[in-house]
């Protein structure tokens, strides 16, 4: 059981020029939320604790990550179609807003991701500010 | 110490387990599903997305009846027919513009055919699903008559608007609660 080593989201060898912060011009303090508090799960980077070598841990955390993957990959961003940034602009928002996001068995071990208020409006006025940079586009 | 890694090999064991189980039922349930997906006809002469619509139109108006798995069933039934669209007929161009589209209705589909019980949440996801159909039919057109809908009470205050195949108001977004709240914006 415990030699069930799934392949680490590492993603080497990468392109990086679909990146969120490649598409988007994102301030620092944005780029620091978003990489404390998601980019573990949605992004091709995760930053593995010292119980991801111990099952069933691993297993638990590679299925979160692909699920999250799966919906939001901030390194994915610019091979959306513009609609669906759009919308996963608008998704991100209100998960957050929510409280639905970060996910709190997440947060339960990971305190540093937790958002304070602040943090969570940060996130939101700038991401509000872009999207409606976007729609004005359409 | 030995109880510890004891206890998380039979854990792991428990939560393999789990996991087979829900792929049995996965198997079980997709067979019904299958049978009334060969009801939904796609016309092999011309492209339409009239299919897409009919969906949509009876996942709105589940939602008008604040009937939550009514909407999960509709969604499930959406992103059936969206997988069994014939893309065929489309120019490169159309064809770009529709699967953008598409792909985007499928994933609200998803959402709202995975939350059964989260009508809140199923409701999020229609403001935007509602957008891409309203889309679709402006670049694809519709032989029925549709009206694009308006609720200015919408997605927390900013509106939202709908397609339904009625002329009389039935809000999806709020259902019971103010069925009747919005406006005609458009005829298709």
């Amino acid at each position: 059981m415990q030699l069930y080593q799934p392949a680490r989201n590492l993603g080497y060898g990468q392109d990086i020029t679909a990146n969120f912060t490649k598409v988007y011009n994102v301030p620092k303090n944005v780029k620091n939320i978003l990489r404390t508090s998601c980019y573990d799960c949605h992004s091709n980077y995760t930053n593995y604790p010292w119980y991801s070598n111990i099952q069933p841990a691993r297993f638990l955390m590679e299925s979160h990550i692909k699920e999250g993957k799966e919906n939001l990959n901030f390194n994915e961003w610019g091979n959306y179609s513009s609609r669906k940034q759009k919308n996963k602009l608008d998704r991100i928002v209100k998960e957050i807003k929510s409280n639905e996001m970060p996910l709190a068995s997440y947060t339960l071990i990971h305190k540093n991701a937790i958002l304070s208020s602040s943090q969570k409006q940060e996130v939101m006025n700038w991401i509000e500010k872009t999207s409606d940079s976007l729609s004005s586009k359409y | 110490m030995k109880n510890i890694i004891l206890s998380a090999i039979a854990m792991s064991f428990v939560l393999i387990s789990c996991k087979q189980k829900n792929k049995q039922e996965e198997t079980v349930n997709s067979a019904p599903n299958e049978t009334e997906a060969t009801a939904v006809k796609v016309n092999p002469t011309s492209f339409s997305i009239k299919e897409i619509v009919t969906n949509y139109l009876s996942l709105k108006n589940a939602l008008t009846k604040d009937d939550s798995n009514a909407t999960a069933d509709a969604g499930k039934a959406l992103v059936e027919t969206l997988g069994k669209i014939d893309m065929k007929k489309l120019s490169g161009e159309q064809m770009k513009t529709y699967m953008d589209i598409a792909d985007d209705v499928k994933e609200h589909a998803e959402h709202i055919g995975d939350n059964a019980g989260n009508i809140a949440h199923q409701r999020e996801h229609f403001v935007l699903m509602s957008k891409d159909i309203n889309d679709l039919i402006k670049t694809f057109g519709t032989e029925q008559k549709l009206y694009q809908d308006f609720c200015p009470m919408a997605d927390e205050g900013k509106g939202a608007i709908w397609i339904s195949e009625l002329k009389d108001i039935k809000n999806p977004y709020f259902g019971s609660e103010m069925l009747t709240c919005g406006s005609v914006r458009k005829e298709f």
